[in-house]
This record gives structure tokens, sequence and C-alpha cells, in this order.
């Protein structure tokens, strides 16, 4: 018996391995597969160039994407196209992260946020205002006004991503 | 919650829908004062379709779709699941992912063997145990979650390979983990066979002896706490079983106690495994091409759940859909065992009795055909379930 109230006399100083959660907030992991953010270049552009590669991907049909037509007076991206809708619904989304993996682009990237909640259906499907990152500093909100033939090409000289 | 039969016998019906059950199966064990003379167990009140589910999607899709079969393990049903279907596409996958695939198994039968381990304390009545065996258990979901980034559905497996490497860091970080787990798990060895109250409600226990595990086709541990010597990581290894061999462990006492101590000589045989995988992690790439269609055929696939034996049969037919995607997982082989020894015992000792096999719901979610003899006419077709379906809404 004495042993068993030592164990409870010596857990009294340990620390609580318990998170005050929402207070505090645990770090999420480097591999964490959260809510999907919509990048942006520098400059402002948005990195989505409306391929649909990621609606493919996507073991749940999650994704709907429709694209449209770039133009130097209203450019939303580098390239032809650029996603003017881009819905997904986080009811069906799995977090595969497969749309990461098709983007070719790296557009869409799946973020740190996991608190989604909703109170309807309609709700869940998240649009693309939600989803675009906020405008970086020194970049301009999209559309932008563009001079013709810098951004010919839509998807970026890369390297190889780690991670 | 009690019914009284015309037979004169005293049935006791537990769930679909019980305060002590967790989630849905319905029991009924007819009582003779407060000794068990008869059980019986429905199952099924979680089917979700996920078989004809799976045939309405693409190979790649249903990789997803039975790593949802279970939410513990999640990663064994995707591997046999791969290994089917590297099977019919005659690829092999390369021997860092069957390495990586073996590690992540034996990760999670870590993290399955200390669950069940809490859980069946806690039906003993014995929550201190089963607050410090889930505290322990953090430490391997934090290990899973950083391999790859899930507590829950790891999908580290892909067609032909795995998503995640493990690096010198991440490795330094499962060993540290496995260390202090296995600290802590001398500490419960200790607790199950020595802890005067624990031993009262296990000792002896639900015995079953070897003859009966064979003959009522138990699996996994609970087959293995009978003395069976049966384990598909050894008898047909699978991913890398043949280079990182696996102990086999059995207890020849056939109670619930040697089901605890089976269990938890396991996870001591997975810590050794973890390292000697980590020791001695192969080189190489991660993943092959797998062709979106797949040949047609018929490939079946066996690995060791950390419940038992799980089986995969698929079937293709050339496109990219497959044709059957039938799986037999492990909880539901042993549910004839409980059903077998809990006769005898008290009604107090069903909940402890019933976790002793490891129980898990969603495995139940199988459809099973009995054969009564006779001409009873149990099986119906697509278009009579349809008409019953219709006139049961109308």
């Amino acid at each position: 018996m004495f042993r068993g109230l030592w164990t409870t006399f010596k857990s009294m100083f340990e620390k609580p391995v318990t998170v005050a959660y929402p207070e505090q907030k645990r770090p999420v992991r480097e591999r964490f597969k959260g809510r999907h953010v919509l990048k942006r270049y520098d400059n402002g552009l948005e990195k989505c160039i409306g391929c649909a590669l990621c609606a493919a991907a996507c073991p749940s049909d999650a994704i709907f994407v429709e694209a449209s037509e770039n133009t130097d007076e209203q450019r939303y991206s580098p390239g032809e196209r650029y996603a003017s809708t881009y819905e997904i619904n986080m009811l069906r989304c799995i977090y595969c992260g497969f749309c990461e993996d098709a983007c070719p682009t790296e557009a869409i990237v799946l973020g740190d946020n996991y608190e989604l909640s909703f109170t309807g259906r309609n709700q869940a499907i998240y649009d693309k205002n939600m989803l675009l990152e906020p405008v970086p500093s020194g970049g301009l909100p999209t559309p932008q006004v563009t001079e013709p033939g810098r951004f010919t090409r839509s998807v970026p000289e890369m390297k190889d991503p780690v991670d | 919650m009690e019914a009284q039969t015309t037979t004169g016998k005293f049935v006791v019906p537990i769930g679909p829908q019980h305060p002590a059950l967790k989630e849905p199966g319905h029991f009924e064990f007819t009582v003779d004062g407060e000794i068990v003379t008869g059980a019986s167990v429905r199952l099924g009140f979680v089917h979700r379709g996920i078989e004809k589910g799976a045939e309405a999607r693409n190979w790649v899709q249903n990789m997803y779709m039975v790593e949802r079969v279970c939410g513990i393990c999640s990663h064994v049903h995707a591997t046999a699941y791969a290994l089917g279907v590297e099977q019919l596409a005659g690829v092999t996958a390369p021997p860092r992912a069957q390495a990586i695939r073996e590690l992540v198994a034996e990760l999670e039968r870590v993290h399955s063997h200390m669950l069940w381990l809490g859980v069946a304390a806690h039906e003993g009545g014995f929550d201190t145990l089963f607050m410090y065996s889930w505290r322990d258990r953090e430490t391997v979901m934090d290990l899973l979650e950083a391999i790859c980034g899930n507590r829950v559905h790891y999908s580290v497996n892909l067609l032909g390979g795995v998503k995640y490497d493990i690096d010198d860091k991440l490795a330094d970080q499962l060993r540290k983990g496995v260390d202090f787990l296995e600290g802590r798990c001398e500490h419960y060895m200790k607790v199950v066979t020595t802890d005067e109250t624990f031993v009262g409600r296990t000792k002896n226990v639900g015995k079953m002896s070897k003859e009966e595990a064979y003959e009522l086709g138990s699996v996994g541990p609970t087959a293995r706490a009978s003395g069976v010597d049966r384990d598909i990581r050894i008898d047909a290894p699978y991913v890398s079983y043949e280079q990182f061999p696996v102990k086999l462990i059995t207890d020849d006492a056939g109670d619930l106690q040697a089901r605890f101590v089976v269990r938890i000589k396991e996870l001591y045989e997975s810590f050794r495994l973890i390292r000697e995988i980590l020791d001695h992690m192969p080189e190489g790439e991660l993943t092959v091409k797998v062709p979106r269609r797949i040949p047609a055929g018929e490939a079946i696939s066996r690995v060791e759940a950390p419940r038992g034996e799980l089986l995969y049969f698929l079937k293709s037919n050339g496109t990219d859909i497959p044709d059957r995607v039938k799986i037999r997982t492990p909880s539901l082989c042993n549910w004839s065992s409980v059903v077998n020894y809990a006769v005898g015992h008290k009604l107090a000792d069903m909940p402890m009795l019933l976790a002793g096999i490891d129980p898990c719901f969603s495995c139940n979610d199988r459809s099973v055909t009995i054969h009564r003899g006779g001409n009873v006419q149990n099986d119906w077709s697509w278009e009579q379930l349809r008409q019953y379906g219709i006139a049961y809404y109308r």
C-alpha cells in the first residue's frame, strides 16, 4: 500500500502531460496536413493556374476548379489561365495530400490549421477567397495590370521540394 | 434491461445501445443467478458498405477507402491492400519501402496493444492502469504523427511503395520514444502479473484450451495466448519480415491473464524490431511505378494485424476499378471463442472477457453467411433487397 501511495506522492510533482487547449496549443508536426492554403508569388500573383490536376487527383472528389483566361489588363496568375472558381468541400476532404503532390506550381499546400468547424453543410465548402493566403508585403492584390509578354510561362522554374 | 422468457430462462440483453458499450453490438446472456449459461452475439450494426463502395472507386482511391475500415489498424489494411494490388500488377516495392512499412506496422501494433491494455483494464475496473497506459500511448502517437503527420490514418502506403522517408533525426526520436515505452511496459508487466486485485480478476478466467482455439478458428494474440503458434508474420512473411524476423510469442495458460501477458510480450518484440529496422534500414528508392490499369486476375494477401490475421481478396478485370474487394477482419473470427468461453463465468466478468479479444466493432462491418442446414434461404439477391427496401419505406 505504501508503494502505491508513494507513486501517488511522486506524481504530485510531475509536470502535467495534458495541454490546456484552447488556451495553449501544441505545435503541429512538420508533416501535418491541415486545411489547404492557396499560395501566392512574392509579387502577389496567384500560383494556381486552374489546371484542375488537383481535382483529378482527389480520391474523394472534394475539389472543384473552374478556369478562366488571364489578360494583361486583368492578371491573376502567370500564364494563360487562372482559377476563377476554386472550391474545396471540407466535409469530403480526407486530407491525403494528393492535391499537393499533383500541383505543378505548388499552389495548393496543406497548411497548419486544424480548427475547422461549421454549422451547416454549405459552410463546409471553402471557396477561393477563404483559401487564398493574404497578399505578401510588397505584392499587389489580384487582378493586376501587367506589361505584356512578361508572365507567359505558367509553370515556374522549381527545384526539388523538400518534404 | 432484463427480460423474462417463457421457457423460464433469464436473458440479459446488452446493447446495441448501452452505456457500457462504446460501440454498437448486441449480446444476449442467459443467466442462472449470477452465472452465465449461454451467450449469443449479434453484430453488423455499423455496416458501412465499404466492400461495395470499393467497387465504385479506382485502385488508388480504394487505398484510402480501406484505410478507413478501422481507425486503429489502418496501416495494416492499407498494407494488405497494397500488397494484393502489387501482386496483381507484378511489381514489388523497393526494400526501403518494405522496411518502412514494417516499421510503421510495428509502431501501430504498439499503439493498438497499449490502447487495448487501457481499455481492458478499464473494463476490469482498474482505471489507474487505463490512465497510465493511455498517457504513455501518447508517446507512440506522437512518433506516428512525426512520421506521417497524422495521428490516426497514417496513409504511409502508396501502391508500389511508401510516401514518407525516415531520416536520422526521426530515427533518433523513434529510438528515444521506444526506450521510454519499453521501461513503461516492464512496469505494466509487473502490474499485470503481480497486482493482487488484477490477478484475481484475470487468472483462470475465460480459459480456452489449445484444441478449442483451433476448433473455433481464433486468430492473433487470442489464439497465441492459448498456445496456438499462428502468426502470419512468421508463417507467411510479407513486407520485410523475412529480413527482420519476429519471434513467436505464445502462452499455454489460455486464460485472460495470458492474453495480457502475450500482448505485452509482443510489445517488447515490437520495440526490438523497431530498433533493428532503424539500425539496418536498407537504402534505396521509396516507390516503384504501378500501372493505372491493373491486369486481370485474382490475388489474396494476408497480413498480421494487431488483432490477428487480416485477409484481402482482390479481383481485377483489367480496368482501373476492382471487380471485388473482400476483406476478412480478425475480430470477426474471435467472437465465437468469446461466446464459447463466457459460459460458466459470472455476469460481472463479461465486460472483461469481451474486451479480452480486443474487439474492434468497425472490424465487424462484414456480412457473415451462416449455414444452418436444411432449406432455409438466407441469401437475398440485389433485386430482392431492392424490392424489400421499396416495400419497407412505402
